[in-house]
């Protein structure tokens, strides 16, 4: 990730603009900022998670990146061009559970190259092979209410990555899963990332899940959402379960935490300040 | 499966809902028997069970059960397949695409509480005595709850759904069709439900007015000669076809929806 200050020539995968959003509420009509003055450049290839306390806009910012949702001011540009609308080089990843139930495994993840029109034998080629990279073959006839949750969040990725999107964007969609699917889940996405190395925005308030998974952390503070930081990750790659017990892993998600303490603005944000000075290069860049 | 479906039967039948619905029933039936046996009863009036049987027998020998039964069954089909059709269509339409709901809404709003019955005069007016207006009596009943339970089916469809169709890339149409119709479906087969048994009463009423047969007609003949047991008899079958239809509903309910884990049994 680079921020328009470090590489204010290139655009990126995807970039974020001056984003604000306000959001009308009432009675007595009043408004409020849920984002103020985003501005984020995403390269292409990148694991990049959005992290932030809940009610700080990171969704909101998602649905935006996705053109579910049209920002008060600025805009969200795609290899350079503004999204206006859903589009389905932008695939997307819910938090609830967005597997249609009365499709089988195997018409979900063939719901996108059907929408486009994709030829029958390109699609039938691309649902048994995204079936198989998320470990579903066996399952392709059954219908979502007979798999599990995870089973199902395994159909939500496929469905994405079937429907060849160019930018993955994920809003926390493993936040309603038990610990131990949670970390089969991330290691499928990570295996799923790297195989095709296309870019991933991830949100969630995850900070282990952050930590695990991302190239780079975009801290958000609240209220409004605004870019508090961006935290560049240390962790060597490939990460596996051992990355997950590592001293290494341990240090990042302290400076995380740090980060993060410090854009809630609550008591320990001087000792976080302190420790973000000290922990110098690994750490972060004011936005 | 089917194995423990089979050996499950007696089970089902030993329940107490069962056995004490059973006895209910059987109470209702002793306390008319008791009436009907008590001296001063007219038995041309309040005919006996086994009078009632006697007449069943009657009537299915001579064939006429069969001829107003089919035509009762006739007409309640072709009303509801058209009546259902043209709800579920513009139901649909009025609960999903603004402009249509615009147009309809209004429209559905009216009829909504005015009972089919009433179109009756009016019908017989517009159209007279025939078997069309029959079939338009029955189309008007059977339009009435499928088409408001269309429109709030709609009006239920999961934001996550749809955009989750649209970030796949699904056309406004291609959610429509692909998307809200089919995770509206439950509220359609509930609506078709109550439109098989608004569709049958309406029928039984329409046909009360100058029919030439079907099981209304039939009662009511047999009400004008004191014919008290063929009266029970076709209200009997009437509420046996009734209940026939509204299984036949269900179950083509809960295929449609077997992929649904919720069951809505209204």
């Amino acid at each position: 990730m680079t921020t328009r200050d470090a590489n204010p020539g290139s655009v990126g995968k995807l970039a974020v603009r001056g984003l604000t959003h306000r959001y009308a509420m009432g009675p007595p009509p009043s408004e409020l900022t849920v984002l103020s003055g985003i501005d984020l450049v995403i390269a292409r290839g990148e694991f990049v998670c959005i992290i932030g306390e809940s009610g700080c806009g990171k969704s909101t910012l998602l649905r935006m990146m996705a053109g579910l949702l049209m920002p008060s001011e600025g805009e969200v540009l795609h290899d350079g061009t503004p999204v206006r609308g859903v589009r389905h080089e932008l695939g997307f990843v819910f938090q609830q559970d967005a597997v249609f139930p009365w499709l089988t495994v195997e018409k979900n993840v063939a719901y996108g190259p059907t929408s486009r029109g994709v030829p029958k034998a390109e699609r039938e080629r691309l649902v048994a092979q995204w079936c198989e990279a998320v470990g579903l073959t066996a399952f392709r006839k059954a219908y979502p209410k007979q798999l599990s949750g995870g089973m199902r969040k395994r159909v939500d990725l496929a469905r994405a990555y079937a429907n060849s999107p160019d930018v993955l964007l994920m809003d926390e969609p493993f936040a309603a899963l038990d610990v131990q699917t949670k970390a089969e889940m991330q290691d499928a996405v990570l295996e799923l990332w790297r195989s095709t190395r296309k870019t991933v925005v991830f949100v969630t308030h995850d900070l282990d899940e952050a930590v695990f998974l991302a190239d780079v952390v975009v801290v958000l503070s609240s209220r409004p959402g605004r870019v508090h930081a961006i935290v560049r990750s240390t962790l060597a790659r490939p990460r596996s379960a051992e990355t997950r017990v590592s001293d290494a892993f341990a240090a990042a998600k302290r400076t995380l935490w740090t980060t993060l303490q410090d854009a809630r603005g609550g008591p320990t944000a001087a000792a976080a300040k302190e420790a973000r000075n000290t922990a110098s290069k690994t750490t972060t860049e004011r936005a | 499966m089917r194995s423990s479906a089979r050996r499950s039967w007696l089970a089902r039948a030993c329940k107490p809902a069962v056995l004490v619905g059973a006895a209910s029933l059987a109470l209702v039936i002793g306390v008319y028997w008791y009436m009907a046996l008590r001296p001063g009863t007219n038995p041309a009036l309040v005919p006996s069970p086994p009078a009632i049987l006697k007449a069943l027998r009657d009537e299915i020998a001579s064939g006429d059960l069969l001829v107003n039964a089919l035509a009762s069954l006739t007409r309640v089909v072709i009303g509801f397949v058209i009546g259902a059709s043209l709800a579920l269509v513009l139901g649909a339409l009025a609960g999903w695409f603004r402009y249509a709901g615009y147009v309809l809404n209004p429209i559905i709003d009216a009829l909504r509480p005015i009972p089919a019955l009433a179109y009756i005069p009016l019908v017989i007016v517009w159209v007279g005595i025939g078997e069309p207006s029959r079939i338009i009596i029955i189309v008007l009943a059977v339009f009435k709850p499928c088409v408001v339970n269309a429109r709030a089916g709609m009006k239920e469809v999961a934001q996550i759904y749809v955009d989750a169709a649209r970030t796949l890339g699904a056309s406004r149409w291609r959610v429509f069709t692909t998307v809200a119709l089919p995770s509206a479906v439950p509220y359609f087969i509930a609506g078709l439900r109550t439109g098989v048994s608004t569709g049958f009463l309406a029928l039984v009423a329409a046909e009360l007015i100058a029919a030439p047969s079907g099981l209304g007609f039939m009662i009511q003949n047999a009400g004008q000669y004191f014919r008290t047991d063929v009266t029970i008899v076709g209200i009997i079958v009437i509420g046996l076809l009734g209940a026939l239809l509204d299984q036949i509903a269900s179950r083509t309910g809960r295929a449609l929806t077997a992929w649904s884990d919720v069951r809505r049994e209204p």
